[in-house]
């Protein structure tokens, strides 16, 4: 791995992290926590998408300690982000933001049994209450945990991908040239 | 408990958790959460009634959370299980620097990379928050607002998220050069500045720690 890619872990692992608390500022129920992994994936693969989302994860834990289990998710997350810029989803939002509600459904799917099984679905305040509506409305744990998980998931990756789309987008072509995968992600090179 | 060797530390707090989900519960729980909250009391830790106040406020929200979801037997299993969890983390957090961590792991013949990308990320993230909230501060001047609908807060997301990031990028240049001229791309392995001590005592705890675990685990399947 080259120096610079070496580089990017932290900033893309630190952007995670920093967006995670800024969303604050809008009001709106995301996480935004896997955004660097997806980013320095699309940027520069696989290899470096992996080390983003276990940095973040090992950092987040230090803050969190319930982070750490999700690593795997983070894993989840950066091999999604690899096939979805190799099949050019990054390129048009039409296809970004389909390409994220599936990530959502993913991680859905990966988180769920983590969070069943070692938090009892209360993950999250936001997690808590939808798996409680889902319970109210007669779903079983199992199921009601998926149905919190989905429900926060598919937004949050959802807005995750489009907002990676926009800055893929936004780079100067001089920037983006510098890692191995950007312009292939956008279609320019 | 500060001058312990660092993996001594990550020992103990790795071992407190696996033993709380390994025992049965709830007296499993209940020991693992009282000896995890009692390393979170020395003063050692950093602070000692703050650092247990930290981890009890930390855990608080699950137990809320879990008497919403379960019955009183299941939550008071698992809540004791996710006490130890989140005061074992707060205590190691308060009683290890990262920097004597990556000492540590470099001593140990880790990577130089594996410990750069690890406190070069806890570094970057108050400098990264910093300027998140200087963003959106500007962006305030601007009339960024939180109310609206949802279209519009997202284009409010969209205005914070873009210049931290693209800003966040631009300095991955600049911190490649920083590491090249400190030899990083040589590949050759670094000398420990100031190695954490290791007597033989500590090593002999975490390798108790380990069989603790694996026993405690023999037993359980048993």
């Amino acid at each position: 791995m080259s120096v610079r890619l070496l580089a990017l872990i932290p900033v893309a692992a630190a952007v995670s992290l920093a967006l995670s608390a800024a969303v604050d500022a809008v009001a709106l129920p995301l996480f935004l926590d896997t955004t660097g992994t997806i980013l320095a994936t699309a940027l520069a693969g696989p290899a470096v998408g992996v080390a983003t989302g276990v940095v973040t994860s090992a950092v987040n834990t230090l803050r969190n300690p319930t982070f750490w289990p999700f690593v795997v998710v983070q894993v989840i997350v950066a091999l999604y982000a690899w096939l979805a810029a190799r099949a050019g989803l990054f390129r048009r939002f039409a296809t970004a933001v389909p390409a994220g509600l599936g990530l959502g459904v993913i991680a859905a799917l990966a988180s769920t049994p983590i969070s069943y099984a070692v938090f009892g679905c209360t993950t999250t305040g936001g997690i808590a209450l939808t798996t409680a509506l889902g319970r109210a409305l007669g779903l079983p744990p199992l199921a009601a945990c998926f149905f919190g998980s989905f429900v926060t998931d598919c937004g949050d990756k959802t807005v995750t991908f489009a907002l990676v789309a926009s800055v893929l987008h936004a780079l100067p072509r001089r920037t983006a040239a510098r890692f191995p995968w950007a312009l292939r992600a956008i279609g320019a090179a | 408990m500060r001058r312990r060797h660092p993996f001594t530390l990550l020992a103990l707090a790795g071992a407190l958790p696996a033993l709380a989900w390994i025992l049965p519960a709830p007296a499993g729980g209940m020991a693992t959460a009282a000896a995890a909250l009692g390393l979170a009391l020395l003063p050692a830790a950093g602070g000692g009634a703050t650092v247990a106040r930290a981890a009890v406020l930390t855990a608080a929200p699950f137990w809320a959370f879990l008497l919403l979801l379960h019955d009183a037997a299941t939550a008071l299993a698992i809540g004791l299980r996710l006490t130890t969890m989140v005061a074992s983390v707060v205590w190691v957090v308060a009683a290890l620097p990262p920097a004597r961590l990556v000492e540590a792991l470099v001593a140990r013949g880790w990577s130089a990379r594996a410990a750069y990308v690890f406190a070069a990320t806890l570094a970057a993230v108050p400098v990264l928050r910093a300027r998140a909230r200087r963003i959106v501060e500007a962006q305030r001047c601007r009339g960024l607002s939180p109310r609206g609908g949802l279209v519009r807060r997202l284009r409010a997301l969209r205005a914070l998220a873009l210049p931290l990031v693209l800003s966040a990028l631009h300095e991955v240049d600049e911190r490649a050069l920083a590491l090249e001229t400190r030899g990083l791309a040589s590949g050759a392995r670094r000398t420990a500045l100031a190695p954490p001590a290791d007597p033989p005592a500590e090593r002999a705890l975490r390798w108790g720690l380990a069989a603790l675990c694996a026993a405690a685990l023999v037993w359980r399947l048993a």
